[in-house]
């Protein structure tokens, strides 16, 4: 029987799936880097991972802690910096990146940096961070949404994806042709860009995802592909690697943060 | 694109695929280290009609002027290897017009190399050059070999440079790995930028090491392996200039070279004997030792400085510990599994 797997698991996976042997990866915190450790591991063993504090060529034994851990790795090949790093990515050095969603609209276009009133913030995310200088030059870039939500206007325009949609993105002049967002793992599916329209599909739906499950969370009317399939379910060395590698990933943030508390007590006892 | 694949390669081929008559070819290294046995090998397989791109010149660009592959020379010091009476190649293929020269600053030479290094397409520099014929008389390259724009902060006039892309970098460092990881260190000059801001890059090395060297000192490395197309072992690939740790200019040999560089006939048997008398690297250290004696090759060498690792070292490479148990959760693998499952985790 095939293993059993968690939501966080199987977004990893299917985030590895997109890295190729042999290509530069830009790696975002989190769950990214559990799939470009996986996809080094496993199918990719030749493809550079890259984080972009300037820490080029790293193979993560553990999870890393943020863009910039050193510590998650046993040494690396080329210590840069962090203009370095975009200005390679501006040259079309870097083959695929990836990075988490707060908002998305119908295009692609991001939004991570508040949700509300830009100056009177109901929320307020973390801000640009690399996103819209990796979403812009980056052959292709992987997006992810965990807690993120599809909303028909953003409330502030972080990074740029397909713009107005259409060409609206290769008409600007402002990026190489042919970049911009290739696909979106949500938790419920994989959504991709219409080649003429750029308008976001669903693609692949996940083992016990219906289309309405989908359809509820978005605000206009969602495009389904005519072939809409089901995503194949992570195979178990696919998963036995992930989990030994990011226990922590299956388990989820306040799991993992009771049973750290209580494993420290109790030894100190 | 080019990655983690096995690059190694000898100079005659690394010259054959990567470099091509017409081409804008830099000479990475700036002083020191130069990259002689590929500059040698440049030249014995007369590759002509480059746009050859120097921070400064010494025998390097005086050898390849002299074999008649420069058209356009970019540089900013040129080596009068004859003296003050013997002149240089390059002062006798300009007054027999067959060299077409651009003299820039070091800075401003180097600013165009970070300008494309980085993608930019110009690059701001100093403007006190602007009160000189650095700036007022022109080569080849014209109007476009300075421009000046308005700051948009302070309206000031402010003085640029373009950025420069040569179509192949050739370059000499201490070590690389085989896949193109290179590692250089001491007079760091403009060897990263003129490696990086170039379309192609042909690495010689004093040594290939293996990929666990590189790993454990990359604030060593200057080129990645995704920006490297070729990887030459060429041990004492840069005689007569100097590699640190390796060995040092060689005054004897250099001196010889000098004496007969002050005249074209002279230069010209010192490169029929030390570059077209030899087929690589091998054989000119075999020469040269012939020549000079084993003494002499053994004194230029270098005494071991070492330097102190720096430590790579972090307190965990695996999730979870000697005993099986994650690291801080203090759980084995089972009690992982045994967890999603109570704690109702798994999908679906």
């Amino acid at each position: 029987m095939a293993k059993r797997y968690t939501l966080n698991e199987l977004m990893i996976i299917v985030a590895a799936r997109e890295i190729k042997d042999h290509q530069n990866v830009v790696l975002g915190v989190g769950l990214p880097t559990t799939a470009g450790a996986l996809a080094k591991a496993l199918h990719a063993p030749h493809t550079n991972l890259m984080m972009e504090s300037g820490i080029i060529d790293f193979e993560p034994l553990v999870q890393p802690n943020h863009i910039a851990d050193a510590n998650c790795c046993r040494g690396f090949s080329y210590a840069t910096d962090l203009f370095s790093t975009f200005t390679m990515t501006y040259r079309g050095f870097v083959d695929v990146c990836f990075l988490g969603v707060g908002q998305i609209d119908r295009y692609g276009n991001l939004n991570t940096t508040a949700i509300g009133d830009y100056h009177d913030p109901e929320l307020r995310l973390p801000g640009a961070g690399g996103a819209p200088d990796f979403i812009s030059y980056a052959k292709k870039t992987v997006l992810t949404m965990r807690g993120g939500e599809f909303v028909n206007k953003l409330d502030y325009f972080t990074s740029p994806g397909y713009l107005d949609g259409g060409d609206s993105r290769d008409k600007s002049g402002r990026f190489p042709k042919g970049s911009g967002p290739s696909m979106l793992i949500s938790t419920k599916g994989i959504f991709r860009f219409d080649k003429i329209t750029r308008e976001l599909y669903l693609d692949q739906i996940y083992p016990g995802v219906d289309v309405d499950m989908v359809k509820k969370d978005v605000p206009w009317d969602l495009n389904v592909s005519d072939d809409l399939s089901s995503v194949p379910p992570p195979t178990d060395k696919e998963l036995e690697f992930t989990r030994r590698f990011a226990p922590a990933e299956a388990l989820g943030k306040n799991i993992v943060a009771e049973l750290t508390l209580s494993y420290f007590l109790s030894s100190k006892r | 694109m080019t990655n983690n694949h096995d690059k190694v390669m000898t100079a005659k081929e690394a010259v054959e695929q990567f470099v091509n008559d017409g081409d804008h070819l830099i000479i990475g290294n700036y002083t020191v280290c130069t990259c002689a046995e590929l500059v040698f090998e440049v030249i014995r397989q007369h590759k002509k009609h480059l746009t050859l791109y120097s921070q400064s010149g010494i025998f390097d660009v005086e050898i390849m002027v002299e074999a008649g592959l420069v058209d356009r020379l970019v540089t900013t010091y040129i080596l009068r290897s004859g003296g003050k009476a013997g002149g240089s190649a390059v002062e006798r293929a300009l007054k027999a017009k067959t060299l077409e020269l651009e003299d820039y600053t070091n800075f401003n030479y180097n600013a165009r190399l970070v300008a494309g290094m980085h993608g930019f397409t110009f690059m701001q520099v100093l403007e006190g050059v602007m009160e000189t014929d650095l700036y007022k008389k022109r080569g080849f390259m014209g109007e476009d070999k300075y421009r000046t724009i308005e700051c948009p902060y302070t309206g000031k006039e402010i003085l640029t440079v373009p950025s420069a892309n040569p179509d192949v970098c050739i370059v000499h460092v201490q070590r690389a790995d085989k896949f193109g990881n290179a590692q250089y260190w001491g007079a760091m000059g403009s060897v990263a930028a003129a490696a990086l801001s170039s379309k192609k890059i042909i690495v010689s090395c004093e040594e290939i090491v293996d990929h666990e060297v590189i790993k454990s000192s990359p604030h060593h490395t200057i080129i990645p392996a995704f920006r490297t197309h070729a990887v030459v072992e060429a041990p004492f690939g840069s005689h007569p200039s100097e590699v640190l740790g390796y060995y040092n200019l060689d005054r004897l040999a250099y001196g010889l070279f000098q004496s007969l560089a002050a005249t074209g006939d002279g230069l010209k048997a010192w490169m029929k004997e030390w570059i077209y008398g030899v087929k690589d690297r091998k054989e000119y250290t075999r020469h040269f030792i012939e020549t000079f004696g084993e003494n002499h090759f053994n004194k230029i060498k270098a005494q071991p400085y070492l330097s102190t690792p720096a430590d790579y070292g972090t307190a965990f490479t695996s999730s979870y510990d000697e005993n099986g148990r994650e690291q801080y959760m203090g759980i084995t693998e089972d009690e992982v599994e045994k967890i999603i499952e109570e704690r109702k985790l798994y999908h679906g």
